[in-house]
């Protein structure tokens, strides 16, 4: 017997970069990202949509990646952790997490980065409390959070500092 | 000669270590914030599949019928696996105890819901979902236990056909005249306490890649392993092959606290790629799996415990009755969490006898494996509670009542009842930190002023030990053979002069590649970005167990060190010749080779290792001319077990006071943290940037264990909690702003000074919140003797308290 449902074209950008790809119907935009295009820093945690470690951007806002199915990227800009990195130079939010040891094990790190880059570009300069919602939406078994937080203040005065 | 290691930051080769002993960023950080790590799921090895298990829906069932035919029948299927190929090509798992292990596909009978009965190797993860759901397995269901004291009757059902109860272990310890303390006693309490299962969740799961030589007969593996080495062991003993004959490639992974478990579904792999002729076979275990079936659970207790108090509030006996319900079989190894506390049984007490009644039973819940903390973090929690039931019913300040019960600074080192030895503390000094910190008056007189007001307000003082450097002879009364655990590093410098350090073990989030570049670079006189580590797989890597117990900062700086001290003495030989003296003549500080009282004589690492290297022409044949050395280092002075358990086991003691101040929402039962401060002596801080890391977030995990988290089972042994749904983890909204000071009494025994600190505030913080919560219940006259202190539990307690009025059952 056969399980091979008919695959499906899709289109998309992922990090500026364009792919046309044939898909299974069935496969998720984390398991695209990560089999597909071996775009591996996209780490997932659950499968369920709870812990927010496989966050993404697509269209600038944050989705969790195994609740997407690869199909609903299509037409779609996607970023990803990999795309945080210019010209081999990090991110400042990656610097903040090093100064304030945000992450310990790191594998869920690019989750709340990319939830913070979508934050940090909406609004440069936020309130305690919408740090915490944002930071609130993703779990870390690691740090205790304390120092995320450090990291995302140190990423606001990074970002402000370098504006114009 | 023997290797003399430094005790202390002062005995490294430098004028003024510029790395240890101070915070720095980690050099790991970059790779794992750019995604350039490579976690196990990230691995692609050629013509790999993928793996699914099929598990049983069922505590306890006889298997009638497996029929695999239409799985192996699917397109992209390529081998299918089921309990009749793990009893022809594995052994039953071993146990502790011995004899509790059974194969890791179910043959006859399934034990726990989640026990695999069949698996599929796949082109794909979702084919081989869809396989399993074509495989069709007949159970006829057989009565399950779920209760630990229903499980100890002789007509209980029985777990394990194979053993003729479900009793793993009764034996009581006694060290010293308990029963003489206790009936001198003018003061004896007593009180009951449940610990309710809990676990790890590191947010990556278990993971691996196998790959069975089907000529060679040898096993490689890649996982996200925590102990390559045990890891190694195990497999071996699984499929009865030679030792050197399994090699394990341990990934970067993302966190483990203990639980990554694994052991059952890489073997099922490793059968998996036995059948598909070789093929790597990867299996990533996903969230419902690791929850409902993994490495996930821990400490699943019924404590009964008794302290004796003399007229002057001096604790002078302590007795435990521990039922430790430790699931189905013993291949979690969740025993020797039961036997851990024998490291620190009084915690940081002077009481002179104890008594440990320990009884650990088989039902029909997942077998409990390791967590944070190993088994201590339970025992401090009731400990601690018993400390303020003594305090309370005296009219004494709980803190002030546990300073006269501390082992007095000069008294170090200290031999505890239960045989272990602590190495040096200032437990005083500790509580003197934190009653600053916290203003301790000043949230008494808070509190009295909220009780005015009718509210809920709360103040835990606790106390406790963290035992660190683990040692095999703390668990030698489950069956653990063997004494010392020695950790190995190789160090090389090349002939530039760059250092690369090989170690047996690979990133997992605590931050040691970065202690080990603080080493190299202040021996030496380098950069740390400028040292590279090395992880090495367990057929190449020196002997090492790798992070667990506290132990791998103080282990891999003695390796470190040492490795780094045979280097020096090689060269200050190399150095003598070419300058035509003695060895101990030439000294090495800041990273040159000087000639003592010939100022300007000097050579730097470099052109040692350049002359070793490039001109080994120059060296007399009795020179080796490698600037390469490898030290294995293993705790100094530890002993055997003696038959009630008794020995020298963890190397250092930390020490550490957490005062928390709570309240209590009266309508809801919920509990919020207003105030979290502590402090915490684990001696000498090599890295206090790293040391703070590692605390913070244990005391969010202790957070978990005392108000959200819990694997709940219903009364067949079904577990109802399968996703994060259920199983809460705290998020940033439970984790409270935490003070912190820093006590710094080095050991005497170890490599500069320092003592385990990676499992931390676990030890304390679950015991610190419970006291809080049971200081504000006080007033009311109840008291939570449950965790977790969930909303539910605690605002029943308070309902009781006003006479159940608004309890469903009152109103029925």
């Amino acid at each position: 017997m056969t399980a091979s449902p008919p695959s499906l074209k899709i289109r998309l950008k992922v990090n500026g970069d364009s792919y046309e790809s044939e898909i299974d119907p069935r496969m998720n935009l984390a398991d695209y990202l990560r089999e597909e295009l071996a775009l591996t820093a996209t780490h997932v945690g659950c499968e369920h949509g709870v812990c927010g470690i496989c966050n993404v951007l697509v269209d600038g806002r944050t989705v969790r990646s195994c609740l997407m199915l690869a199909a609903q990227a299509d037409g779609r800009e996607i970023r990803t952790v990999e795309g945080l990195a210019e010209g081999g130079k990090l991110h400042p939010i990656q610097e903040a997490f090093i100064e304030e040891h945000g992450l310990q094990c790191g594998f869920c790190t690019g989750g709340f980065m990319m939830a913070i880059c979508e934050m940090l570009e909406r609004n440069p300069s936020p309130s305690e409390e919408e740090i915490k919602d944002v930071v609130g939406g993703q779990i870390c078994r690691c740090t205790g959070y304390n120092s995320i937080l450090r990291a995302v203040n140190s990423a606001v005065s990074k970002m402000s500092a370098s504006r114009p | 000669m023997a290797i003399e290691i430094p005790k202390s930051l002062a005995e490294l080769p430098t004028t003024k270590p510029r790395f240890v002993g101070r915070g720095m960023r980690r050099v790991e950080d970059a790779a794992l914030l750019t995604g350039r790590v490579q976690f196990i799921d990230d691995l692609v090895l050629p013509r790999m599949l993928h793996a699914a298990i099929l598990r049983s829906p069922l505590a306890h069932g006889r298997i009638t019928n497996v029929d695999t035919s239409r799985a192996e029948a699917l397109d992209g299927v390529v081998a299918v696996v089921t309990g009749e190929d793990a009893r022809r090509w594995s052994y039953p798992a071993q146990s502790s105890p011995d004899g509790w292990g059974v194969h890791c596909i179910a043959g006859d009978k399934v034990h726990y819901v989640g026990e695999p009965v069949a698996a599929v190797a796949a082109s794909n993860r979702r084919v081989a979902e869809d396989a399993l759901e074509l495989i069709e397995v007949e159970y006829d269901a057989l009565e399950p236990v779920a209760d630990p004291f229903e499980a100890m009757k002789s007509d209980s059902p029985r777990v394990l056909d194979a053993q003729e109860s479900n009793v793993m272990m009764d034996r009581t310890f006694t060290w010293g005249d308990v029963d003489a303390a206790f009936s001198q006693a003018p003061h004896v309490f007593r009180e009951k306490f449940r610990w309710n299962r809990l676990g790890a969740n590191p947010t990556e799961t278990f993971g691996c890649i196998s790959q069975w030589d089907p000529m060679a007969l040898d096993l490689t593996i890649h996982g996200s392993i925590q102990s390559p080495g045990m890891f190694g062991l195990g497999r071996a003993a699984s499929f009865g092959l030679p030792s050197n004959k399994v090699n394990i490639i341990s990934q970067p992974h993302g966190g483990s606290f203990g639980g990554k478990g694994g052991t059952r579904g890489c073997d099922i792999s490793c059968l998996l790629s036995r059948k598909a002729a070789g093929r790597p076979v990867k299996w990533i275990e996903d969230r419902g799996e690791y929850l409902l079936s993994g490495g996930s659970q821990a400490w699943d207790r019924h404590y009964d415990v008794s302290l004796a108090v003399d007229a002057s509030g001096i604790v002078t006996g302590l007795k435990v009755i521990l039922v430790d319900d430790l699931g189905a079989t013993g291949e979690g190894y969740g025993a020797i969490s039961a036997a851990k506390p024998l490291a620190a049984f009084t915690g940081p007490y002077t009481i002179p006898v104890a008594q440990y009644d320990l009884k650990l039973v088989a039902t029909n819940k997942l077998p409990c494996g390791p967590y944070r903390g190993m088994g201590p973090p339970p025992h401090f929690f009731v400990l601690e509670q018993m400390m303020d039931i003594a305090a309370r019913t005296l009219g004494e300040d709980p803190a002030e009542f546990r300073r006269k019960n501390f082992i007095p600074a000069d008294q170090f080192p200290y031999t505890i009842p239960s045989g272990n030895e602590y190495d040096s503390g200032n437990y005083d000094e500790v509580l003197n930190q934190v009653l600053a910190l916290a203003d301790y008056e000043a949230l008494r007189a808070d509190q009295v002023r909220a009780r005015a007001e009718g509210r809920l307000v709360g103040i835990g003082v606790a106390s406790a030990i963290e035992p660190g450097v683990f040692d095999w002879n703390a668990y030698a009364i489950v069956g653990m053979p063997g004494t010392g655990v020695p950790e190995g590093a190789t160090v090389s410098i090349d002939v530039l002069g760059l250092a690369t350090v090989r170690v047996g073990f690979s990133l997992e989030g605590q931050g040691q590649y970065t202690l080990v570049s603080q080493l190299v670079a202040d021996y030496f006189g380098y950069e740390p970005e400028a040292v590279r580590v090395v992880q090495l797989d367990t057929q190449s890597a020196p002997p090492s167990f790798g992070p667990g117990g506290s132990r791998l900062g103080v282990a891999i700086t003695g390796a470190v060190l040492g490795a780094c001290e045979r280097i020096r003495e090689k060269m200050s030989r190399v150095v003598a010749v070419l300058m035509q003296t003695e060895p101990e003549n030439i000294e090495l500080m800041d990273g040159k080779f000087l000639l003592k009282g010939a100022p300007g004589a000097e050579m730097t690492v470099a052109e040692v290792a350049g002359t070793m290297l490039a001109r080994s022409d120059l060296l007399p044949p009795e020179i080796d001319p490698r600037p390469e050395a490898t030290h294995v280092w293993t705790a100094p002075g530890r002993t055997p077990a003696d038959e009630e358990g008794r020995a020298k086991s963890y190397l250092t003691a930390a020490h550490a006071v957490h005062i928390v101040q709570v309240e209590i929402d009266r309508d809801t039962g919920m509990v919020e943290i207003q105030r979290y401060c502590l402090a915490d002596d684990c001696g000498t801080r090599l890295n206090p940037d790293t040391v703070e890391g590692q605390t913070e977030g244990s005391v969010v995990q202790g957070i978990g264990a005392a108000l959200l988290e819990e694997y709940v089972y219903d009364a067949d042994a079904q577990p109802l909690c399968t996703s994060f749904m259920d199983y809460l983890l705290p998020t940033v909204f439970d984790a409270p702003k935490i003070e912190m000071v820093a006590v710094e009494t080095p050991s005497p025994f170890t490599p500069l000074g320092a003592k385990g600190c990676g499992e931390g505030a676990m030890h304390t913080t679950p015991a610190a919140v419970m006291c809080a919560i049971n200081d504000a219940l006080a007033p009311l006259g109840t008291a939570a003797r449950e965790v977790p202190a969930s909303p539910n539990r605690i605002w029943k307690l308070l309902d009781d308290a006003r006479g159940g009025a608004e309890s469903p059952d009152a109103n029925s």
